[in-house]
């Protein structure tokens, strides 16, 4: 026993001087009020049969003090907040991991799963003894604490109610990381996961996750595997027929248990296709739709069981798709005549090309907005407000500088990652004649010959407006006679306009996206699915969100406005089967223990408890006059 | 006077003088005439100063015969007797004469306590009762005693002196501690002639209340005891850890008065008056209990129904 308020000479100390004060009013009488009677006789002759207890009255008496002296003692104790001394030495600090992943979503105990951990938690927080300190964290895609560490339970079980589930999977070597940083250097720490743990392995790209001598403990919730999900979706246009688009999706059953399943697609939230398909347990079943057509914008896949019943986990028998955006660019071509390139343009009916002379080529920037210009063989002084392809640029319009020229240059270096020429072969085409182009900082040069030394093909931003430089003229080349030649225009307006070929029809949720924003623009918010909106930061012309929620996303972003859709679409997460045990580190987690609910540790509480009973007592009894 | 007695809380234990003024008004005149009518009417056919007395005398109504004496008139001697059976026989005959009544009250500071109720209604029984005996011709005495004889009203006689005896009551006052033993003692030795004596009192006297009617008895008055009580004296108000002290001898007493502690007073008090009682009606003493919160005319009626008081 030691204790952890005022020491323990003080408390001697503090009860001998109240003490002594408690046995002088004793020992003083108490004025007694006078009153008078008209016959005192009549009082002695009761008085008389009194005195005969007068022993027992001294008794009284002195129980009355012995009372007193025992509440002081009480009190005096409470004042030194006794403890065992066990309880202050195993003081635990617990960081607490509550799995807020999609699947926890799981409906297969009452009401869910997150609100069964949250439950669970609540007990333990509930059972935490007086030396004990707690950290409650939220663990998803990220690691959010969602209070200090302290001791406070109420504060702890609003920190708990404050937890939300998302459409993301767990990130759980970083919530581990997390959670030995706090408990580095601390004695007694413990990791409690509470989760269903469909955590995957805890280790990343740093390596294993190293605990220390934190203790790990491991609370199961769930008891379900019964899911069919849908673990892939993506959509894409047609290059060439944008009217039209193709759809692959996988579903994928996790559970024991064969299941029939009805897949319904929406085009903008209409009927596209309904299928009927059996899985087989731990099935992945891709499906392909090719030359579908009557979705302008939105896609979605839902899939429900053809039994009426419902899989336990809700959160990915939905998806999402936007489809690419289906305009006309306007394409301004300057050009004193080339039939390859007005062919080549000819291929894409969603381009409306218009061919002006160089010199009329002031009045007609002057008179609309263009999405391309293309300058064939002629090179304005200054570059448009547009994006812009330069076939042969001289002089200093040019945006790269044009030097040397180049006999029989060939692609002998090609940036295959780059979308303009990542489907193209170039490797044999033939130039009679080239220049050599300068790449400034931030450019990409595309292909250059020499083996990388002469840059023939760069691609770049100048102004906020992306530009693709050719250095050579296309008819002294056979390069207009390849399959090449108009799917390097089309590939260019593509990445002038966004309608790449790459284009992700969806996000996966509980990764950092970046999604390209105009030029000059610093900040941009976001509509979440569920209607809230947030600032997102914009770095290096991307603007920078992780998103946790399924659904459909709208940015913002200076005058321009951009969706996105987001799908959970995790094989991992779809498998809700729960997990029994839990081995970080190659220890494995341990049962939740020494969390008694209902216990106080405070002693004091308990003597405070005891004097109120005594005062209790001594105030019915002396009302009795049992105890004067 | 003790320390005690100069605390502020210890001053009642002074002389409580009742509210003389409104004690004998036209009200309780009106009551008195009323009473007087009354007790003739009980007492119908009585002549006036018609009391016979024990002693033998000149009355014409014969009482008793005894041995002739030496000395004795002549004239006394029945003469039918001493023919029938030559014995010298006296004829006594009972003497006819106005009675004697002392009125004798308690003045004693137990009489005035808490308001001076209990002194007040004594007065009015006084009051009311000798007027039916100055009505009735009786010779009226009063004396107040407390452990001593402190004041006396001389014998007088007529309706008419009633006025004297209401000027006597409205002087007195009561304080100082009860002996009435001691008292009586010197009552019997002040009055020769002897007679009722009315003893008016609440007999809280601690050396017993017994010898003071025991003194009349022995000295061949008609003792005739109206106690005088109130009953808020068997059920004090109090609670608690009190000292009590008492109102005549100061005597304490340190007590914590519990609902039981009560209820055990009240059967004290209760024996106290029993005791009282009892021993009234073995000595054949007429005795009239006065609680204060019954109307004095009533309860002087009562009295005459009891008899004793009027002859």
């Amino acid at each position: 026993m030691i204790f952890a308020g005022l020491p323990f000479a003080q408390l001697v100390a503090v009860f001998g001087a109240v003490g002594f004060g408690v046995l002088v009013l004793y020992i003083l009488k108490l004025r007694r009020r006078v009153v008078a009677v008209p016959f005192s006789p009549l009082w002695e002759r009761i008085l008389r049969d009194k005195e005969a207890t007068s022993l027992f009255s001294k008794l009284k008496r002195l129980l009355s003090l012995l009372l007193q002296l025992a509440l002081l003692a009480l009190l005096v104790l409470a004042l030194g907040d006794p403890r065992a001394a066990e309880t202050l030495i195993r003081g635990r600090t617990v960081v607490v991991l509550v799995d807020a992943s999609a699947s926890m979503q799981a409906t297969d105990v009452s009401p869910s799963r997150l609100a069964a951990a949250k439950d669970e938690v609540k007990k333990i927080v509930r059972g935490l003894g007086g030396a004990d300190r707690m950290l409650v964290a939220q663990m998803d895609a990220m690691v959010t604490p969602l209070g200090p560490m302290t001791a406070d339970t109420s504060a702890l079980e609003r920190e708990l109610d404050g937890i939300r589930p998302t459409d993301a999977r767990a990130d759980f070597p970083r919530a581990l990381r997390f959670a030995s940083d706090v408990l580095r250097g601390i004695d007694n720490g413990e990791i409690l996961v509470v989760s269903d743990g469909a955590l995957g392995a805890p280790s990343d790209s740093s390596g294993a996750v190293h605990l220390g001598s934190a203790k790990l403990s491991y609370v199961e919730v769930g008891r379900s595997d019964r899911n069919v999900g849908i673990t892939q979706f993506s959509v894409r246009r047609y290059p060439l027929d944008r009217s039209r688009y193709e759809v692959m999706l996988e579903l994928t059953n996790t559970g024991t248990a064969a299941e029939d399943v009805e897949l319904q697609l929406l085009g903008d939230g209409a009927l596209v296709d309904v299928t009927k398909l059996r899985l087989q347990p731990g099935a992945s079943l891709p499906r392909f739709y090719p030359q579908l057509s009557g979705a302008n914008r939105t896609l979605e896949a839902k899939i429900t069981l053809v039994d009426g019943t419902h899989d336990d986990l809700p959160a990915d028998d939905h998806a999402y798709a936007l489809l690419p955006e289906r305009r006309r660019a306007k394409v301004l071509v300057v050009t004193a005549g080339n039939t390859y390139l007005e062919a080549a343009l000819l291929l894409d009916e969603y381009l409306d090309v218009t061919d002006v002379a160089p010199a009329a080529y002031p009045q007609a920037l002057a008179r609309e907005r263009w999405d391309t210009v293309i300058f064939d063989g002629a090179t304005p002084p200054e570059m448009p407000k547009a994006n812009a392809l330069y076939l042969d640029p001289r002089g200093p319009g040019s945006p790269v500088k044009v030097t040397d020229p180049l006999k029989q240059p060939g692609f002998d270096r090609i940036d295959r990652k780059h979308p303009v020429v990542r489907l193209l072969a170039l490797d044999d085409v033939n130039v009679a004649l080239g220049h050599k182009l300068v790449a400034e900082t931030g450019d990409k040069v595309l292909g250059a010959s020499d083996g990388g030394a002469s840059p023939l093909l760069v691609a770049g931003t100048r102004g906020g407006y992306r530009f693709v430089a050719v250095g050579f003229d296309v008819r002294d080349s056979d390069l207009p006679l390849r399959t090449a030649w108009p799917l390097f225009i089309i590939g260019c307006i593509n990445w002038f306009t966004d309608e790449d070929t790459q284009y992700l029809s969806s996000f996966r949720t509980g990764e950092v996206w970046r999604i390209p924003v105009a030029g000059g623009v610093t900040s941009a918010t976001v509509r979440l699915p569920d209607g809230s909106v947030q600032p997102v930061p914009v770095h290096e012309g991307r603007a920078v969100f992780l998103g946790e929620q399924a659904g459909f996303y709208q940015l913002t972003a200076g005058e321009q406005q951009k969706e996105f859709a987001a799908n959970l679409l995790d094989r991992s997460e779809s498998a809700i089967a729960p997990r029994g045990a839990l081995s970080v580190d190659g220890r494995p987690a341990g049962p939740v223990a020494g969390f008694r609910v209902g216990v106080r540790r405070e002693i004091w509480i308990y003597l405070l408890l005891a004097v109120a009973l005594l005062t209790a007592l001594e105030w019915a009894t002396y009302h009795r006059r049992l105890t004067v | 006077m003790g320390l005690l007695d100069a605390l502020p809380w210890r001053r009642d234990k002074k002389a409580v003088s009742t509210k003389e003024d409104d004690l004998f008004d036209e009200t309780f005149q009106r009551k008195l005439e009323y009473l007087a009518l009354v007790s003739r009417r009980v007492f119908a056919g009585r002549l006036r100063a018609e009391r016979r007395t024990k002693k033998s005398g000149s009355g014409v109504e014969f009482a008793d015969h005894r041995d002739y004496q030496p000395g004795d008139d002549f004239r006394t001697l029945d003469w039918n007797v001493y023919q029938r059976f030559e014995k010298l026989l006296v004829r006594l005959y009972e003497e006819e004469e106005d009675l004697a009544i002392y009125f004798i009250l308690d003045t004693s500071a137990s009489m005035a306590f808490g308001d001076g109720q209990k002194l007040r209604y004594a007065k009015k029984v006084c009051a009311a009762l000798a007027y039916v005996a100055l009505a009735n011709l009786d010779r009226v005495t009063m004396v107040t005693t407390r452990d001593r004889v402190m004041e006396r009203m001389p014998e007088t006689r007529g309706k008419a002196r009633i006025f004297k005896a209401f000027r006597f009551l409205r002087g007195v006052q009561a304080e100082g501690t009860t002996d009435l033993g001691d008292a009586l003692r010197t009552f019997v030795a002040q009055n020769k002639r002897r007679g009722l004596a009315v003893l008016v009192s609440d007999l809280y006297d601690p050396l017993g209340f017994e010898k003071g009617i025991n003194v009349l008895r022995y000295n061949k008055f008609d003792p005739f005891v109206v106690h005088v009580t109130d009953p808020a004296e068997g059920h004090p108000r109090l609670n608690g850890d009190v000292l009590v002290y008492d109102c005549e001898t100061g005597d304490e007493r340190e007590v914590t008065v519990t609902a039981k502690v009560l209820a055990r007073f009240g059967e004290a008090y209760s024996g106290y008056l029993a005791a009282i009682d009892r021993f009234c009606a073995t000595h054949q003493v007429p005795y009239v209990t006065a609680p204060v919160d019954v109307a004095f005319d009533e309860l002087i009626l009562r009295v005459f129904r009891r008899g004793g008081f009027l002859r």
